[in-house]
Formats: C-alpha cells, sequence, structure tokens
C-alpha cells in the first residue's frame, strides 16, 4: 500500500497531508469489507431486482386498458388490468421496503467497521505525520468524510442501485414490447455517456478543489474563532475579517463553478431525454401505421421511456455525492488501510525501570538534525532533570524515550529491553508522558482517568486524584465523579487539567514516568501546586523531567544539561553549580533574582 | 456591516434579510423555476396528443407538428432550469457568505460578549452549517414557487380534459401525500436521535483525535479504540432501527401511489371505453397523476427545509444579537497617551477594592497568588469587562467612557493564552501594527525571538502552522512576546511572558524588555523573579487588594508573604 500517497494531496504551504488511497484501493477495501457479508448482498440484490422488476409490470397493464379502450370491448373489461395494476404495487412496495431495508444495513455495517478501522490506525499514526498534514486533516476525516461517505451510504447509493436496476429492466422490457423500442431508445445513450465522463472528468477536479477552499474555510474559521480573545486585544479584526472574507469567497467560486457544471451536464440529459422520446414516439406511429403494434404497445413504450427520466436523472444526479463520497471513502481508506505496527514475535520483559539511551541521533526533517548522539544512563527509580535552552532538543528526547516518535539513529532500552523489542504495546505499559499539552476527554470524569487504565475501581481513581491533589475540586463537581467534563461540558482549568494528567499518571502506574514542561501551561501561580502533584505522582518510579523552573532541577537526583542537541554536563546539581559550567550559569542567572 | 450596532436581531428578521438581499436572483430563479416546471407538465400531455395521433388521424405531417411542439417545449424547459438553478444558487452562496461576515464581525466586534458560552467549535459550526441552511432558502423558495405553479398547470389541463377525472386526480393526490407524510412523522423524531448519535460517534472520534498526543503518551491508544468501537457499535444499532423504518416509509409511498394510479387507470378506462375522452386523454391523465407527485412532495420538502432554515436562523441571531460585554464609550481617548494608569476602588470577581497608580513610563510588577485574580485584573486593564466597582482610568480618562477599541489601541494587554495564528513568523510579529524594520528586530531580539527564527528553515520567514503548532511552548512564547512588544502600544501589559524560557534566556529577555520599552508604561503580572527584578515597583495583590509595594529586593527582604509567593 505504499504507493497510494497521492502526491496531489501536497498544499501549497508546504502541508504533506496523509496517504489518499487509489481508486484501486479503495475498491479493494470496499471488497475486503464485504467479503463476510457476501450471502446478505446476493439475497438484497436479488430482492431489490424482483422489486424493480414487478413494478415495471404497470405500463404494460396501462397500455392493456388503452388497447381494450380502443378495441372497444367494453368498460368491465378494464377493471381486471386496474385491479392487477393495484396488486403489482402492493407486491412492488413489499419487495422494495425488503430489500432497501437490507441494502442500507448492508451500507452501515460495511461503514461501521471501516470507521472503526479508521480510528483504530489513525490512533496509531506517528505524530510527525499527523502534524505535517496539519492537525484539521485528521479531525476533517473522521468527521467530515465519514458524515459525506455515511449519507451516500443511506441515500445516493440505494438510490443509485434502484435507479440503476429500473433503467436496465425498464429497457430490457421495452425489447419485450418491441426491439425497434429498445432499438430506437438506445439512441440516447451515446449522448447520455458522452454527457456522464464529460462530467466527471470536468466534475471530479472542481469537487476535489472545493473541498480544500473548504477544509481552509473551516480552519481559517477555526483559527480565527478559536484567537478572538487575542484577535480583539492586537486589534486584528480587519485583517481576519479580510482572511475569512478571502477563503469564503474562494470556496464560493468554486462552488458556483460546480454548478455550473451540473446545469450545462442537465441541459445536455434533456437532448437526451428528446431525442429518445422523440425516436419512440415517431417509431410507435410508424408500427401503429403499419399495424405491426397496438397503440396500447405504443403507448406502454413511451410511457416507459417517459418513466426512465425520473432514474436516469437521479442516477445521474448522484454521480455528484458518488463522485465525492468516493472522494471521502478514498480520503478514510488511505488512513484505515495502513498497515498495522507490527509487534515483534518474541518478547522480553522489561527487568526494572532502567533507562538507557545510546548515540541516539534524530531529525524531524532531512538536513536539520535535532539530537546529535546523545548518551544517558538513568538508573530505576531515579529522578532526572533535563535542563536546557528552549530548542535544545529536550522535548524530542523525551519523546523518543517514550516511544512517540522513533530515533533517527541509535537505541533506546526501558529496563534492559531495547524499544522496538518491547514493541509498541509492552512500551506503553513501561513509559508514560505527560506534556504540556492539555486535553480532557469528552465524558465522565471517571471515563477520562479510566483511559489510563480500563479496569481501575472507583477507590482507585480516588486515590490517584488524592495523590494529585485534584480530590477536593473532583468532590465539589456536580455530579462529582461522574460529572461530564471536556468540549461541551463542564469545562475544567488548565491547572485541573493537568492535575488530571498527572492522576492519570499515577492510575496507569509505569515503571518509567516523562513528564515534558508539564507545568509550564499554568501559569506561575498553577505551576507550584501542579510541582507538588507531580513529586507525588512520580514517587517510586524512574522520572524524567523536562524542567524549565529551576527549582525542579534543584530536588533532581542527577541533572541533564542538553545544548544544541547534545548533552553538555551530567551530574548532581551541587556538583554542577560547583563545577562553574553552563548548568552553574543557569543557576547563576535564576537564581541572582532571587537573594 | 457591524450588525451589533443594531440592536436585537431575531431569527425570522435574518431568514428574511438573507432572502431579500438576494430579491433579484430569488425571483428570477422562481419564474424560471415555474417555466421549467411546467414544460415538464407539459410532456406527458405532449405524449398523450402524440398517441392520438397515431390512433385516430395516422397523419405524418400532424406528427411532425407535434414532435416539433415536444422540441420547443424541451427547449423551454431545459433553458429555465439551467438559469434557474444557477441563479437560485448564486443567491443561496451570497446569502452564506454574507452571513458568515456577518457572524465574523460579530465576534471580533471589540466590544465582545458574542460566544456567551459558546464553544469555538459551536460558533465555527454555526457560521458554516447553519449560514449554509439559511442560504439554502434562497434555492427552496424558487422550487417551492415552481411547485405551486405546476400543480396549478397541471389542474388545469386536467379539469379541462375531463371534470370528474380532474377533480378525482386534484383531490386525491393531497391525501395520499397526508399519508406518507403521516407515515413519517415517526421517521423524522427518530433521524433526530439517529443523527445525535452519529453526531456523538463521531464527536468521540473527533475528541480522541483531539487529545491524540496525550493519548499517545498515556499509552492508551488500545483503550480509546476499543471505547469508540463500543460507541460506533451503539451508533450502528440505531442507524439499522431507522434504516428499516426508512425502508418501511419507502415502501407505502410506493404501494400508494401505486394503487392511485390504478384507481385514476381504472376511472380513465372506463370513461374513456364509453367515450367520455380520447384514448390520447387517458394517457395523458395518467402521465400527470403520475407527474404530480413531483410537485406535490416538493411542497413538502420545501416546508421541512425551511423549517431547519428558520431553526439555524435562531442560532445566527442569537449570536448576532448577543449583548456586547462592556458598551462602546462616546469618551474621546487622550492623544497623545501619556500611559498614566489609576485603579480607584476597583472590585471584580475576586480582585477586591484595588487602589492602584502607575506613572507613565513606569515598569511596574503585579505579583498575585491567585491566578484568577491576575485574569480579573487583566480583564479590566484590556477592557474586556467593566469592573463590577470602581473605575479604571487612563490619562485621568476612565476606560469605561471609551470605545473598546480605542483603550485597546492605547494599552495591550497581552495574555498568557494569546494564541498564534496561520502565516509566517513575521506575519505574526507585525500583525499588530509594527513602525519599521529596526522596530521589528528590536522586538524579535528583546525576546529572543530571533533565535526561534534561526532554529527554523526559513528563518523569520517560515510558516508557523496553525496556532504555532510547529514551535515548542518556549518558542511560541518568545514570538508571542515579540509581538506585543512590536506593537508598541503606549501602555503594555504582560502575563507571565516567560513561564516556559530557560532562565538565562529569561533573564536576558528581562533586561531587553526594559530597555526596549524604556519611557512607556508596562505592566508585568508575574511571580517570576527574573522579571520583577528589573522592574521599578512591585505590588502584590490578594484577595483584600494591594497587599504592599516596593522593590522587588526589598520586599524580599522585608515580607514574608512575598517572598513566600515569588521564590518557592
Amino acid at each position: 500500500m505504499s504507493d497510494t500517497v497521492d502526491t496531489a494531496s501536497r498544499l501549497p504551504d508546504d502541508r504533506e497531508l496523509l496517504p489518499v488511497a487509489t481508486g484501486a484501493d479503495t475498491r479493494a477495501a470496499v471488497r475486503r469489507l464485504l467479503r463476510p457479508h457476501r450471502w446478505r448482498a446476493v439475497v438484497t440484490v436479488a430482492v431489490l431486482v424482483a422489486g424493480s422488476a414487478v413494478a415495471l409490470l404497470v405500463a404494460p397493464l396501462l397500455g392493456r386498458i388503452v388497447d381494450i379502450v380502443v378495441s372497444g370491448s367494453g368498460s368491465a373489461a378494464v377493471v381486471g388490468p386496474a385491479v392487477l395494476i393495484a396488486v403489482v404495487a402492493v407486491v412492488a412496495g413489499l419487495l422494495t421496503t425488503v430489500g432497501m431495508s437490507l441494502l442500507v444495513g448492508l451500507g452501515e455495517r460495511l461503514l461501521a467497521r471501516l470507521r472503526e478501522q479508521f480510528v483504530d490506525r489513525a490512533l496509531a499514526l506517528p505524530l510527525e505525520q499527523v502534524e505535517r498534514a496539519g492537525g484539521g486533516d485528521l479531525t476533517a476525516r473522521v468527521t467530515g468524510d465519514v458524515a459525506v461517505v455515511g449519507e451516500a451510504v443511506r441515500g445516493a447509493v440505494p438510490k443509485l442501485a434502484r435507479a440503476g436496476m429500473t433503467i436496465v429492466l425498464t429497457l430490457l422490457a421495452m425489447g419485450a414490447l418491441d426491439w425497434r423500442f429498445l432499438a430506437v431508445a438506445l439512441l440516447a445513450v451515446p449522448i447520455q455517456i458522452h454527457t456522464a465522463r464529460w462530467y466527471v472528468r470536468n466534475a471530479g477536479p472542481v469537487y476535489a478543489r472545493q473541498r480544500v477552499a473548504e477544509g481552509g474555510l473551516q480552519q481559517q474559521l477555526l483559527d480565527t474563532v478559536g484567537g478572538a480573545a487575542t484577535v480583539r486585544a492586537f486589534l486584528l479584526a480587519d485583517d481576519h475579517v479580510d482572511r475569512v472574507r478571502g477563503r469564503s469567497l474562494t470556496a464560493v467560486d468554486l462552488v458556483l463553478r460546480g454548478i455550473r457544471l451540473m446545469t450545462r451536464f442537465y441541459a445536455r440529459l434533456n437532448l437526451a431525454e428528446f431525442v429518445g422520446l422523440a425516436a419512440v414516439l415517431v417509431t410507435g406511429f410508424l408500427l401503429v401505421g403499419n399495424g405491426s403494434v397496438t397503440a396500447g404497445t405504443a403507448t406502454a413504450a413511451a410511457l416507459y421511456f417517459h418513466s426512465l427520466f425520473g432514474p436516469i436523472s437521479s442516477a445521474l444526479v448522484t454521480i455528484d455525492e458518488a463522485l465525492s463520497a468516493g472522494a471521502s471513502l478514498a480520503r478514510i481508506v488511505g488512513v484505515a488501510e495502513l498497515p498495522t505496527p507490527n509487534e515483534p514475535e518474541k518478547r522480553a520483559l522489561p527487568v526494572d525501570g532502567s533507562v538507557k539511551v545510546v548515540d541516539v541521533h534524530h531529525a524531524y526533517r532531512a538536513n536539520r538534525p535535532v539530537l546529535h548522539g546523545v548518551d544517558l544512563d538513568i538508573g530505576a527509580a531515579e529522578r532526572v532533570a533535563l535542563v536546557g535552552a528552549s530548542g535544545a532538543g529536550k522535548t524530542t528526547l523525551a519523546k523518543l524515550i517514550a516511544g512517540v516518535h522513533r530515533p533517527s539513529g541509535g537505541s533506546i532500552s526501558l529496563g534492559g529491553v531495547g524499544i522496538d523489542e518491547l514493541g509498541p504495546e509492552l512500551a506503553r505499559q513501561t513509559v508514560v508522558l505527560v506534556t504540556q499539552e492539555v486535553h480532557v476527554f469528552a465524558g465522565t470524569l471517571a471515563d477520562d482517568l479510566r483511559l489510563a487504565r480500563p479496569d481501575a475501581t472507583e477507590a482507585q481513581l480516588r486515590e490517584a486524584l488524592a495523590i494529585v491533589d485534584a480530590l477536593e475540586w473532583a468532590d465539589a463537581l456536580p455530579d462529582g465523579l461522574a460529572t461530564t467534563v471536556g468540549e461541551g461540558a463542564h469545562s475544567l482549568s488548565v491547572t485541573q487539567a493537568q492535575q488530571l494528567a498527572l492522576a492519570r499518571l499515577a492510575l496507569a502506574d509505569p515503571p518509567v514516568a516523562i513528564l515534558d514542561e508539564a507545568t509550564a501551561e499554568a501559569g506561575s501561580a498553577g505551576a507550584r501546586v501542579l510541582e507538588a502533584a507531580a513529586t507525588r505522582a512520580l514517587a517510586g518510579r524512574t522520572g524524567l523531567m523536562v524542567a524549565h523552573r529551576m527549582t525542579q532541577a534543584a530536588t533532581a537526583d542527577r541533572v541533564v544539561v542538553l545544548d544544541a542537541g547534545r548533552v553538555v554536563e551530567i551530574g548532581r546539581h551541587d556538583e554542577l553549580v560547583a563545577s562553574g559550567g553552563r548548568y552553574a550559569a543557569l543557576w547563576e542567572a535564576w537564581s541572582a533574582t532571587r537573594t | 456591516m457591524s450588525s451589533s450596532d443594531r440592536g436585537p436581531v431575531t431569527g425570522a428578521a435574518v431568514l428574511r434579510a438573507a432572502i431579500v438581499e438576494q430579491r433579484r436572483d430569488v425571483v428570477v430563479s422562481s419564474l424560471l423555476a415555474a417555466g421549467q416546471q411546467a414544460g415538464s407538465a407539459l410532456v406527458p400531455v405532449l405524449i398523450g396528443v402524440i398517441v392520438d395521433v397515431a390512433v385516430t388521424s395516422g397523419s405524418p405531417s400532424l406528427l411532425i407538428l407535434w414532435i416539433g411542439v415536444l422540441a420547443a417545449n424541451f427547449v423551454v424547459l431545459s433553458y429555465s432550469y439551467r438559469f434557474s438553478v444557477r441563479a437560485a444558487e448564486r443567491a443561496a452562496e451570497h446569502a452564506e457568505h454574507d452571513l458568515r461576515l456577518r457572524l465574523t464581525h460579530r465576534v471580533l466586534h471589540p466590544g465582545g460578549g458574542a460566544g456567551g458560552g459558546r464553544l469555538s467549535g459551536e460558533l465555527v459550526n454555526i457560521s458554516t452549517s447553519d449560514a449554509k441552511r439559511v442560504g439554502t432558502a434562497n434555492v427552496v423558495v424558487p422550487f417551492g414557487v415552481a411547485a405551486i405553479i405546476a400543480v396549478l398547470v397541471s389542474a388545469v389541463v386536467l379539469l379541462t380534459i375531463s371534470v370528474p377525472l380532474g377533480l378525482l386526480v386534484l383531490l386525491g393526490t393531497p391525501p395520499l401525500l397526508l399519508l406518507t407524510h403521516y407515515a413519517s412523522k415517526p421517521l423524522e423524531r427518530r433521524s433526530e436521535a439517529e443523527q445525535e448519535r452519529a453526531a456523538h460517534a463521531s464527536g468521540v472520534a473527533a475528541d480522541l483525535v483531539a487529545g491524540l498526543r496525550v493519548l499517545k503518551g498515556l499509552g492508551a491508544e488500545r483503550t480509546a479504540v476499543q471505547r469508540y468501537r463500543h460507541t460506533s457499535q451503539q451508533s450502528l444499532v440505531a442507524t439499522l432501527r431507522t434504516a428499516r423504518a426508512y425502508a418501511a416509509q419507502g415502501g407505502v409511498v410506493e404501494t400508494s401511489s401505486g394503487v392511485f394510479i390504478a384507481i385514476v387507470a381504472l376511472v380513465g378506462g372506463l370513461l374513456a371505453a364509453d367515450g367520455a375522452i380520447s384514448v390520447g386523454q387517458l394517457v395523458s391523465t395518467v402521465g400527470l397523476a403520475l407527474f404530480l407527485q413531483i410537485p406535490l412532495s416538493t411542497t413538502g420538502w420545501t416546508t421541512i427545509e425551511f423549517a431547519q432554515a428558520r431553526a439555524s436562523a435562531a442560532r445566527i441571531a442569537a449570536v448576532l444579537s448577543a449583548p456586547p460585554a462592556v458598551p462602546a464609550g462616546a469618551g474621546v481617548a487622550p492623544e497623545p497617551v501619556r500611559g498614566a494608569l489609576r485603579l480607584r476602588g476597583v472590585t471584580q470577581g475576586l480582585l477586591h477594592d484595588v487602589d492602584l497608580d502607575v506613572a507613565p513610563g513606569e515598569l511596574l510588577g503585579v505579583v498575585s497568588p491567585s491566578p484568577a485574580i491576575a485574569r480579573a485584573l487583566l480583564a479590566c486593564l484590556a477592557r474586556e469587562v467593566d469592573p463590577e466597582q470602581g473605575t479604571v482610568e487612563l490619562d485621568d480618562v476612565p476606560l469605561a467612557a471609551l470605545d473598546p477599541a480605542a483603550v485597546r489601541a492605547a494599552v495591550l494587554v497581552a495574555t498568557h493564552d494569546a494564541v498564534l495564528f496561520a502565516g509566517t513568523l513575521l506575519e505574526n510579529v507585525t500583525a499588530a501594527g509594527a513602525e519599521g524594520a529596526a522596530d521589528i528586530t528590536a522586538a524579535l531580539v528583546a525576546a529572543a525571538a530571533d533565535e526561534v527564527a534561526d532554529s527554523l528553515p526559513d528563518g523569520v520567514d517560515s510558516t508557523i502552522g496553525e496556532q504555532g503548532s510547529s514551535l515548542s511552548g518556549g518558542q511560541r512564547q518568545r514570538v508571542a512576546l515579540a509581538r506585543a512588544l512590536a506593537a508598541g502600544r503606549p501602555v503594555l501589559v504582560l502575563h507571565d511572558p516567560t513561564t516556559a524560557v530557560d532562565s538565562v534566556t529569561e533573564s536576558r529577555i528581562a533586561g531587553a524588555l526594559r530597555r526596549i520599552r524604556h519611557g512607556r508604561t508596562t505592566v508585568v503580572v508575574t511571580t517570576s523573579p527574573a522579571l520583577l527584578a528589573v522592574t521599578d515597583r512591585v505590588v502584590l495583590l490578594d484577595g483584600d487588594g494591594v497587599r504592599c509595594e516596593g522593590r522587588h529586593a526589598d520586599l524580599v527582604e522585608s515580607h514574608a508573604d512575598y517572598r513566600e509567593t515569588v521564590l518557592t
């Protein structure tokens, strides 16, 4: 699947979108999803064909009534065909109900499976890849694209299936009336095929650009609305309204361009309708004239053809929806079919909480190395502070040890076992990373905590909250631990959210914990609360703290000073202060203002 | 354009304006759509006429004449459709665009208050989905008008053919549609529940994706996936139930319309057999009975779409008419601004009875043990709120008497949680207006943001992603500080500007801050000793107002509470 990356998905501002599946890969993925349900699929098609076929009996029955009238065989004879039309309606209605129910049910099952697979893979994606694509890409796929495909499964797909069957069966029925009707009706087909191909060729690119433009608009609105307070403070409203206007006008322009294409498409279809209808009517006139068909048959043929207008339009109208659903599907499959991360065949268990980093190099982008050969040994239950200027590579090192990224070179082992031999599953149980980023998951507070340990009892949850000094406010929430928190519900302060992150750490109870600037976002006053909480949450485990506040460094067992991607000093706080090196300078700058 | 100046807006007014402002396109589209519908109604009639010609006269010239009429009819209906849809969609898109801009204006209005507790995602949704729904009214109106005209045309034709048959079709169709409508009633309720479920499933997924970094750090991906699978399966069960109901409704519609056609065919057949109508008229009647269902069901669709547009318009109106958090004042801002701040008896939230004077050009440190007190002070200084009690004055003019935008042109409050915007580093720094290249460089250097630029591939021209997502916390903070310094406001209030910056850089920033703001009033709300050490004076604020004031070094010596707040 490595060749599925669509190069057209590169954005002008150098973002690299997540992979989009090719048409062939998308079809293969759908076939794989369909395989477990193939008998359901066969029955579904059979029922729908039967339903459409029965419904087609209406036109010849109407023709029969015309014939009875023309032949003057008396009004009583009209009753029989009329009753049959009613019977046909009831049977066709029943078959439609069953068939549609089966069809949509099938589609929904496939969609549910696909979206679950998508989330499964999306959460396994390396963070670098997600970041390169921009935060909006994954979100847009999981909300927008899944919704578009869902609508297609409920609307376009059944519509298309029914219309397609009706068209084919109607044409067959016309042929059964008289082959010449079918022959002239097919005069419309070249025009329709040409039109459809013209449309797909032209509309595809326009829709693709339309989606990009709409994504851009959405992103701009998020940026502007989310940053409204900043916009007001810096008086940037005019600039931001202009940005929104620009993005919105681009989107509007592309939508209208799509509409112009669509209306030209229908105009061409009208031509096909006229050509076919006129041909059938003229043929009927001639065949009735030379006595080879009755007026009733000619009527049935004309009614058949007229009744095709609806299904053909509806089939071709759904080309629109099908195209955009296809594009969305390719974007979902592109992620859902990514290979699963390999679990190693035999797994070694970490013996303790020690961490060993040997000659680790890393670069996010080629030629821009962030780490140059870092060596680091941390003993079990040791607490190490990582110190250095912004951009020295502290966060990168933290993420590498946590297994979030894989180093470009060198090796990292936890408890004496290389991270690769541990496999993602075991590595996750061994090391937990708490970052400066806070996210409170939507759901109850208890659910949020149980992400770290699904089987935790209420008592364990309370204990974890108590460790980080959060039990008091958690109990004070409207429904205690059952309070719904997160987006759209009870909102927590940054400090509370960080306490929650530390409580999750305590619950997960890993031998190794890494804290990266976990106190920075809370502001200087909240930071002290969090520092105390972090100290308690780290008790008994190996701790690596990316420290900005020097108090964190001063209380650590050892301090590692990182500078421009290299370890420049390692040692105990007082040793390093005494040695007069880089750490001493940092300490000096910090403590100078405190005396 | 700024709607918030117009007072409260109702949903009905928003919807009406969206249509009226696009009236030219809407009227043109309606007329053309009516033409298209009339043309479509005539197609089955013409089929009947041509069948009649074949059965009765067999005259080729008559056939050619009527085929010509059919062709003309197709030309009319085709072009009517084409330009009707274009006009309608143009009207819809323009109305949507206008609403989006009005909403953006309102949300960014200096008076604030538009959020009203809404999440930003919800506001974005209102400016996209709801604006689209309201815009769609401009498509609904022409189609509704056209459907009514189509029904009228069909009625005239049917009654001309035969009064009893015409009445049968005209009176029979509405009950048929009512039946359909009735069958779909429980469905609508169920569909709302389904949408909620589906929205919940997609909400859970989006939430997990948003918290991806946290999940990764915690190693909770597996648990999260299992949780999502559960939600997804629940959603599937609900959706399947709805799908069956939908299918049943479809079946009912198909059956009832089929039975109706059978009745029309029976009555028409009997009339034709008795010679009351011709064969062609029978064919036309059946054709029209089939056709009529389309415009009549369009009117049903119209009502549903309109109800949705009304609901969306109400949500939009709620944002547009939300009262500003602070009223615009009529007073004149001091010119030039000397930068004297005076707070008298200011009470706001946990901030209690604060008296404070900041001299022009002073560099003042404000220390508070409580983040809530700091935030309340910042909100008052930025005039995001007017204090519950007391006054804040700038150069002897009360802030409450000024337009909030005028306040912010003089006083910049750079909060800790200020965001960066998509664009280059330089665009972010210069966004709030920097006077010249020298000032920009000075601001970049003072905030140590030049080092951030040096570490990026294209220097200051590197794009930094939405909300500065490609930068680390410390880098973001320095760029944001450079932006605040580059704005060059007469009064600058900084809130915890260096919490994620290492201590060497922090002390360098502190020194540079003093130099770059020399002669202009600057307030730093922080507990960082490095920053406080360079201030002229520090005040300690707590729940009882100003606890103590003096030079940082003196307070560290003399004041135990101060020492504890700042040094531990």
